[in-house]
């Protein structure tokens, strides 16, 4: 149960994450992938309107089809208590009464479901199903619908706009981005297993099983400790895993009616409505400076849609608050409601819209100041305290990490002077901007169980995404016992394991490093007052001074004073040792800010013929405080960038003005980088730890490392044509025309 | 998907007779299978003809012939195509991905279907997928659509690779009907424009099988290029694509072959442009020249007009690349 | 359809009155359902088949509709091989057939007989690892592990056809296999490892 199998299957197994093995043979269970005995599938069927009511329902086609166990709709539900009404439909926090209202807020929400023997004819019966409408007219187009929607204050103002109204240099621009969706590999599923009328089993994809025990509960009314959950393999999530979607509820309310474990996995085109997306955002950055390049105030406004049911903030302006030094500072905001699902967290949600605008920003500032962009930021970075609440960074590296970065990339080969590199029809260009996040921490808790044999599984509930938590777990309990790794085993993603926050945020390593550390240390506790009825010196030992091998305990202070696993077992008549502990962020939270930060540097192409840009070398030096993991943590930063290109150069999702559909809402469709598209990602870090972030000193990578790519790369295009552009994707035909 | 029935078939004939109404013939299936998962294709049966077709690239006197179910990988490193037509490698090479070119047959090729998102989409109109339902793209998103030979009833495109190198080299398509009589369209001939009738792509006989391509032996072994331009490096349809061959003489253009993918609802020669080239100095400013011509002859619609100056500058390229390869 | 639970499931619903504010329900439900046109719909077609996949043949009845994937995800349990998308687009589905790599989400499972399927599952040689399993293992060659067994399938494939002369060259043989985390460096690393 969600343990990973560190035994070597292959001698002379190269070393790698504790879950490597079962990545790599395919062994790894995703949610779909559990054999449950007698299970049905249901696939959805989705409305054809973006807006309006559904008039009548044609089911007999689709009853017809051979191995159809029923058909679910708004008019035949098994009612689910949290739909009931409004009120509790609030409380549940799920936004949408899936089956339990005729109105249509987008195209593809799921007007009925199917259930049948197998995944072919349950698809074959949903494709049957036909509907009419009374249809309202959709708004979809984010871009003619957010210029109606006024602007709100964001956050306090910091100084005045009157501060500055005289600055002498000023940057006022408009900045773009389309809708992105998150789109992991693994399409959303859940298998539904009701073992009694109030008891549940699921195999879900998601980033948080402790979320959906919670959401599941709460929409079901039955207690969150009647449902299991397992999420023990991960495929991707990057935010789409945050929240509990249709295909969670929909599989539990399947399985209800036709009292069989049910498995919903949703389409790929599915994917794109009913699981979140970074919704498409529309800035305004008014930027002043002196003649020397010191900041004197930011004007920060920032639009982004959402759906018409739930309204979804994103915390665009947030990162203007953290990176640079100056007195004067003005957020606006406002949400758009659009006909579409409702947008979620991606991927360094908010600050990787915000830097977009605002690094750019400088960008265009350094160029009409004729400096250069590097000089520009070290002049106005806020190392020593955050500029908002004033309290002094735990620690802040991005100074090293922007200085290091232009060595990295050979910054003084970059022209000042745009244009200025040429190849033939190409043009070449460098780009830097920064990225920052907040070094969060939530609670979590961890649990230890020792064998005789000295193995010891380190448990948590929190899953693994791909991030290498399990292997950080592993690296960390190593760090703090001194224990081989080969005798740690890690186990994730398991509701019944001690509970732990959702995998999200860039706060899973944090959180879990605090609990791996406390319950290294009530393991040593615990064992040094077992070792202690056998050597008095083990008795008022503290944790700090006990050291664990595979087989036995020794103390720091004196290593011959060591007693062996078997004594302790025997003397103590033991079967194993299990212990728990939990860790939160504490007091630290008050004295002090924490950001992880990075720098990225890139070097394009830019073919002038065909528009065609090409990522040619794509740098990142981050803080990410202490690295426990180092190639995962390298993984995900390049990983990230890979992100930063797509979102730069190509991601884009529209919808049809008049229809509402999602145009092209498939993998041909919607385009995401591609091996070609990347080059080999450069990745340094600081590898400095932060004193009082959590005991690892380590800060969370997730998010930073695509927060400022995107404007990396603009900027670099610029540099290379003098064109800039301000509207992502910079698609081939806005290079061109 | 609707339930069918399955047989596989050994020889030509055979399929023939066996072929009902709503029975398809399966070949790679790369197209085929999606189009049916998607409800846009759906045949009560199948016959799986991969058998009864021929899988060789045979030397003919005066052409290379490719059966039809020659895979697309195997196309492109036939030693005979990479000698003799190694243009048509360079554009299968650009197509698709290595796994989806190891299924894909090449007859299977010239009947791929568009990739305009609404004829996927099969809740919207669309005239392809729909006779008389619209056209959701005439007053949609453009980005995929044509900007030649297009109309009201339909706006998609053509979207294979190796049949833009085909177009450009003149090549021919050897059908036999169901009557078992053997045909032979000329490649130009093959592909339709949408007139009224987008739902048929090509003017292949009801009940037909293509058997094999032939390529006429040309002198455009050495000075050859395939430009693609898409939304990324690889596995991505063309926005635009260009195939491109010169005869020199010298630095002088004997002859000239220019086609292109991503412009219309079949590949495109661009014939004016070949016949302005021919004789000319292959230099910078003839090839600009040649640009221009075909950027004089078409017509994007309101939502792609960046295809006017990509097309141009993926000739340009293209002709260009056809001095340096 | 079970037609008692049909009618008590709707009875609630009717007398829900919390739940009839989000959803207007029609006086009688049957006036509901709309006056479409019945058509005739196909029963499934089965049809028996052998297959050898990891060198293990199964006789097995299968559905016409049903893909390779499917046949390996749901029938064989072999859930190594991913679904991705579905289409064609994602190359999360890659095996061997015949040694060479396909898609199994556009496979049908009738076409198989007398082919040779490998996937992820077969490719280790008992506890030994394949060099690619291994060099994907020690070039952190993933994250999340969705896309990997269709990149190791792909990547064995592509050192023999040989397509690994530069970083380029992997890259663009690799396109269609996409990994959403972007573990690229890892996958090419991998790949240049057992090219050597």
């Amino acid at each position: 149960m969600g343990l990973f199998n560190t035994k070597n299957k292959a001698a002379g197994k190269p070393d790698g994450r504790v879950e490597g093995i079962a990545k790599v043979t395919g062994a790894g269970k995703y949610a779909a992938e559990y054999k449950v005995d007698n299970m049905c599938h249901a696939v959805f069927a989705g409305s054809t309107i973006a807006a309006g009511t559904i008039k009548s329902i044609y089911l007999d086609n689709a009853k017809q089809v051979e191995g159809v166990l029923d058909i679910i709709t708004h008019l035949n539900k098994p009612a689910v208590p949290g739909f009931a009404s409004e009120t509790k439909l609030k409380e549940t926090r799920f936004g949408l009464p899936l089956f339990h209202t005729d109105k249509v807020y987008f195209r593809n929400q799921p007007v009925a479901m199917v259930v049948a023997d197998t995944l072919e004819n349950a698809t074959y019966a949903a494709s049957l199903i036909e509907f009419t409408y009374q249809e309202d007219t959709p708004t979809v187009d984010f871009k003619k619908a957010h210029p109606s929607v006024p602007l709100k204050m964001q956050g306090k103002e910091r100084g005045s706009l009157d501060a500055w109204s005289n600055a002498p240099q000023v940057v006022d621009q408009q900045y773009d981005i389309a809708a992105e969706v998150h789109n992991p590999m693994e399409m959303h599923a859940t298998i539904a297993h009701w073992t009694a009328d109030d008891k549940l089993v699921l195999y879900d994809k998601t980033q948080g099983v402790v979320n959906v025990q919670r959401t599941i509960a709460k929409i079901f009314e039955i207690p969150q400790e009647n449902i299991e959950v397992f999420s023990e393999f991960v495929g991707g999530g990057f935010g789409s895993g945050l929240r509990v979607w249709t295909n969670g509820v929909g599989a539990v309310m399947a399985a209800k009616a036709v009292k069989r474990p049910v498995k919903l996995m949703l389409t790929r085109s599915q994917m794109f409505s009913l699981t979140g997306y970074r919704p498409a955002a529309w800035q305004r950055v008014k930027l002043g400076a002196d003649n020397d390049g010191k900041f004197l105030g930011i004007h920060h406004q920032g639009k982004n849609g959402t759906s018409v049911f739930e309204p979804f903030q994103e915390g665009i302006t947030s990162i203007t608050r953290m990176v640079y030094n100056f007195d004067n500072l003005k957020a606006e905001q406002s949400i758009v409601p659009l006909n579409l699902g409702t947008p979620t967290w991606m991927r360094g949600p908010g600050d990787c819209t915000g830097a977009f605008a605002v690094e750019c920003a400088i960008d265009e500032l350094s160029y009409q100041l004729n400096m250069d962009p590097v000089a520009l930021r070290l002049k106005n970075f806020a190392i020593t305290h955050d500029p908002e609440n004033k309290k002094p960074y735990s620690s802040n590296f991005i100074d090293e990490c922007i200085t290091k970065g232009a060595e990295m990339i050979d910054w003084k080969q970059r022209k000042q002077q745009p244009g200025a590199l040429t190849e033939g029809d190409w043009k070449i260009g460098y780009g830097v901007a920064v990225g920052m996040w907040g070094a969060g921490r939530g609670n979590a808790s961890a649990g230890i169980t020792m064998e005789k044999d000295g193995t010891m599984t380190v448990k948590t509930a929190m899953t693994d995404i791909g991030t290498g938590t399990g292997t950080a777990m592993q690296n960390m309990t190593h760090t703090f016992t001194g224990m081989p790794k080969d005798k740690i085993k890690i186990a994730l993603g398991h509701s019944t394991l001690p509970t732990a926050g959702s995998q999200g945020g860039s706060t899973g390593l944090s959180s879990i490093s605090g609990a791996v550390s406390a319950v290294c240390d009530a393991l040593k506790k615990q064992l040094a007052d077992y070792a202690a009825a056998i050597n008095p010196a083990y008795k008022d030992a503290k944790p700090a001074d006990v050291l664990l091998s595979a087989t036995g305990v020794s103390l720091k202070t004196d290593k011959n004073e060591f007693v062996s696993l078997a004594d302790i077992w025997q003397k103590n008549n033991l079967t194993d040792i299990s212990v728990k502990a939990s860790s939160g962020p504490g007091a630290e939270r008050q004295q002090y800010a924490f950001c992880c930060s990075t720098a990225h540097f890139v070097k394009v192409r830019v073919n002038t013929k065909t528009g065609k840009v090409k990522v040619e070398r794509a740098i990142c030096v981050a803080d990410g405080g202490t690295i426990v993991n180092e190639k995962p943590a390298a993984n995900q930063i390049s990983g990230a960038i890979v992100g930063g290109i797509g979102m730069a150069l190509m991601e884009e999702i529209h919808a049809d003005e008049k229809l509402g559909n999602l145009v092209g809402n498939d993998l041909a469709g919607y385009h995401f980088a591609v091996n070609a598209d990347a080059p080999i990602i450069e990745v340094a870090f600081i590898n400095k730890p932060d004193p009082y972030v959590n005991p690892s000193g380590a800060k969370g990578l997730g998010e930073v490392g695509i927060i400022g790519c995107a404007p990396a790369i603009a900027n670099a295009i610029y540099n290379a044509t003098g064109k800039r552009l301000r509207d992502l994707p910079i698609t081939p035909d806005k290079v061109l025309v | 998907m609707k339930p069918f029935s399955f047989s596989k078939s050994d020889k030509v004939s055979k399929a023939l007779s066996a072929k009902k109404e709503a029975v398809q013939f399966l070949a790679g299936g790369t197209n085929l299978v999606d189009l049916m998962k998607k409800n846009i294709a759906v045949p009560d049966g199948l016959i799986d003809i991969t058998a009864v077709l021929s899988d060789k690239v045979e030397a003919q006197s005066g052409s290379t012939r490719i059966g039809a179910m020659v895979r697309n990988s195997a196309l492109a490193t036939d030693p005979q195509i990479l000698a003799k037509n190694p243009l048509v490698a360079k554009a299968v090479l650009a197509g698709a991905s290595p796994q989806i070119r190891n299924m894909a047959s090449t007859a299977g090729n010239l009947l791929q279907r568009t990739r305009c998102p609404y004829f996927y989409e099969t809740s919207t109109p669309c005239n392809k997928r729909k006779p008389g339902s619209g056209c959701s793209a005439l007053h949609g998103e453009q980005r995929m659509s044509a900007i030649i030979g297009y109309n009201d009833a339909c706006v998609a495109v053509h979207p294979s690779d190796l049949c833009i190198a085909l177009a450009a080299l003149g090549a021919s398509v050897n059908v036999t009907d169901k009557g078992n009589k053997q045909l032979v369209i000329p490649f130009k001939d093959f592909h339709k424009l949408p007139e009224s009738t987008p739902d048929l792509d090509n003017h292949l006989p009801k009940d037909a099988i293509i058997t094999s391509v032939d390529i006429p032996d040309n002198p455009f072994n050495k000075h050859f290029a395939y430009v693609k331009l898409r939304d990324r490096d690889s596995y991505a349809f063309a926005l635009v694509s260009v195939a491109a061959a010169l005869d020199l003489d010298g630095t002088r253009i004997k002859e000239a072959r220019l086609a292109s993918g991503g412009v219309a609802h079949k590949p495109w020669r661009w014939q004016k442009a070949e016949q302005y080239l021919k004789g000319k100095e292959a230099n910078a400013a003839t090839f600009h020249a040649a640009a221009a011509i075909v950027a004089d002859e078409v017509k994007p619609l309101p939502g792609n007009g960046f295809k006017k100056v990509m097309l141009m500058g993926a000739i340009e390229t293209a002709l260009q690349h056809c001095l340096t390869a | 359809m079970n037609g008692k639970n049909y009618y008590s499931r709707r009875f609630f619903l009717k007398t829900s009155g919390a739940l009839a504010a989000l959803a207007a329900i029609p006086a009688t439900v049957k006036s509901f359902y709309m006056d479409a046109k019945r058509l005739i719909i196909p029963p499934r077609q089965k049809q028996p088949l052998i297959v050898k996949v990891n060198k293990q043949t199964h006789k097995l009845d299968v559905d016409t509709r049903t893909t390779l994937l499917d046949l390996l995800r749901e029938d064989l349990h072999l859930t190594g091989t991913k679904k991705g998308c579905d289409h064609g687009q994602c190359g999360a589905c890659t095996v061997h057939v015949n040694g060479e790599r396909v898609l199994s989400c556009l496979t049908l499972a009738a076409t198989l007989p007398g082919k040779e399927v490998t996937t992820i599952e077969g490719l280790a040689d008992g506890d030994q690892l394949h060099p690619m399993q291994a060099a994907f293992l020690e070039c952190d060659g993933f994250q999340c592990g969705y896309c990997t067994p269709g990149q190791i399938m792909s990547a064995v494939a592509c050192v023999k056809e040989g397509h690994t002369k530069s970083v380029a060259e992997i890259k663009e043989f690799m396109s269609g296999n996409l990994c959403r985390c972007g573990a690229y460096n890892g996958i090419v690393a991998s790949i240049q490892k057992v090219a050597k």
